[in-house]
């Protein structure tokens, strides 16, 4: 009887830190911001408002945010990179499907560094490409900070660019992800 | 005579050097200073996007929109953009509002489940049907000021 309730016990206290520690990490207020560098001309943006979240089981990490709310210093920039590049009242959306391939190495119940291989896919456009990437994640009380860069071609997602306009726009925009998440109970 | 084709053609130059500028340097909308499009409720902003986004994203995207709502939550954690929600009639569905860092002060005045009126520009619609992590919507607006 004494072991059988000894089991018991063990199992419930196990699932009682199973379950505080794992689960769905979540964030609506995440930050991407791009830089495109040309000896013509330096373009950046901000977006504040990424919808972002990770299983802490399988890994499976998405994102998603909308063009438009990419901010410009310069209205005018911003303006053309909505309605002539990225024609985002059709297409409003990026999103990212992927992997923290690392999961199971990461112990989000004790602060520390942990660094992970992320690859997925990323769809912007209605054109999916694959992307892989090295994302750092900061966990301390409770919080977990995710970064990762990587860079991507406009080309390669559908975005025309007038012959003019080219020499202003790199083949290689860096795109930063800064993002703290919270346990979703 | 050639004195004064001098002259105008230069005031012509200066005139388009000028206009380019000022297009190039023109300013981002002003919340503040400009009249809503549309008066809407949560759930009347919520249910246009939710119905049809397509559409939704033609008659109301980039347009300033004052939305009143019920306050659901202040996140202030982003301090580059503050945040709020406002419920509306879906479980998952919300409309949130980023805010210059100016602002702050009068989001922390806010008091929880209030009504408030908001102005802001729409954005669009936040969150996928395919990304299960994300099924709740979000509908987007920025650079939002508190009306009441």
């Amino acid at each position: 009887m004494k072991k059988i309730t000894l089991i018991l016990t063990t199992a419930l206290s196990l699932f009682a830190f199973s379950n505080h520690s794992g689960g769905i990490y979540k964030t609506n207020t995440g930050n991407i911001s791009f830089y495109s560098h040309t000896p013509v001309e330096d373009i950046s943006a901000e977006n504040h408002k990424v919808k972002t979240a990770f299983s802490t089981e399988s890994g499976q990490l998405q994102f998603s945010c909308l063009i438009k709310d990419f901010e410009f210093k310069k209205a005018l920039m911003q303006e053309h990179f909505n309605e002539n590049y990225m024609e985002s009242t059709t297409y409003p959306k990026a999103t990212f499907n992927g992997k923290i391939e690392s999961i199971s190495s990461i112990d989000f119940s004790k602060d520390g560094t942990y660094n992970s291989k992320v690859n997925g896919k990323l769809t912007i456009k209605n054109k999916t490409q694959d992307v892989a990437t090295n994302g750092t994640f900061f966990i301390a009380n409770g919080i977990v900070n995710a970064k990762a860069t990587f860079n991507l071609n406009p080309y390669d997602y559908n975005v025309k660019i007038p012959k003019m306009v080219a020499p202003k726009i790199s083949e290689n925009i860096k795109i930063t992800i800064n993002s703290d998440y919270t346990h979703n109970h | 005579m050639k004195k004064i084709a001098l002259l105008s053609t230069s005031f012509v130059l200066l005139g388009i050097l000028l206009f380019v500028y000022r297009m190039f340097n023109k300013p981002h909308t002003n919340v503040k200073e400009n009249k809503a499009y549309e008066h809407l409720s949560a759930e009347q902003l919520f249910y246009f996007f939710n119905r049809n986004e397509d559409s939704a994203m033609v008659v109301f995207s980039d347009q300033i929109i004052q939305v009143t709502g019920t306050l659901l939550t202040k996140d202030l954690s982003n301090e580059l953009e503050p945040q709020i929600t406002l419920k509306t009639n879906i479980n998952n569905g919300f409309i949130r509002c980023g805010f210059k860092p100016n602002e702050l002060k009068n989001i922390a005045k806010l008091k929880d489940s209030s009504t408030v009126k908001i102005k802001g520009i729409c954005k669009g619609m936040n969150g996928d049907d395919e990304l299960t992590l994300l099924e709740d919507k979000d509908i987007i607006l920025s650079s939002s000021i508190i009306i009441e």
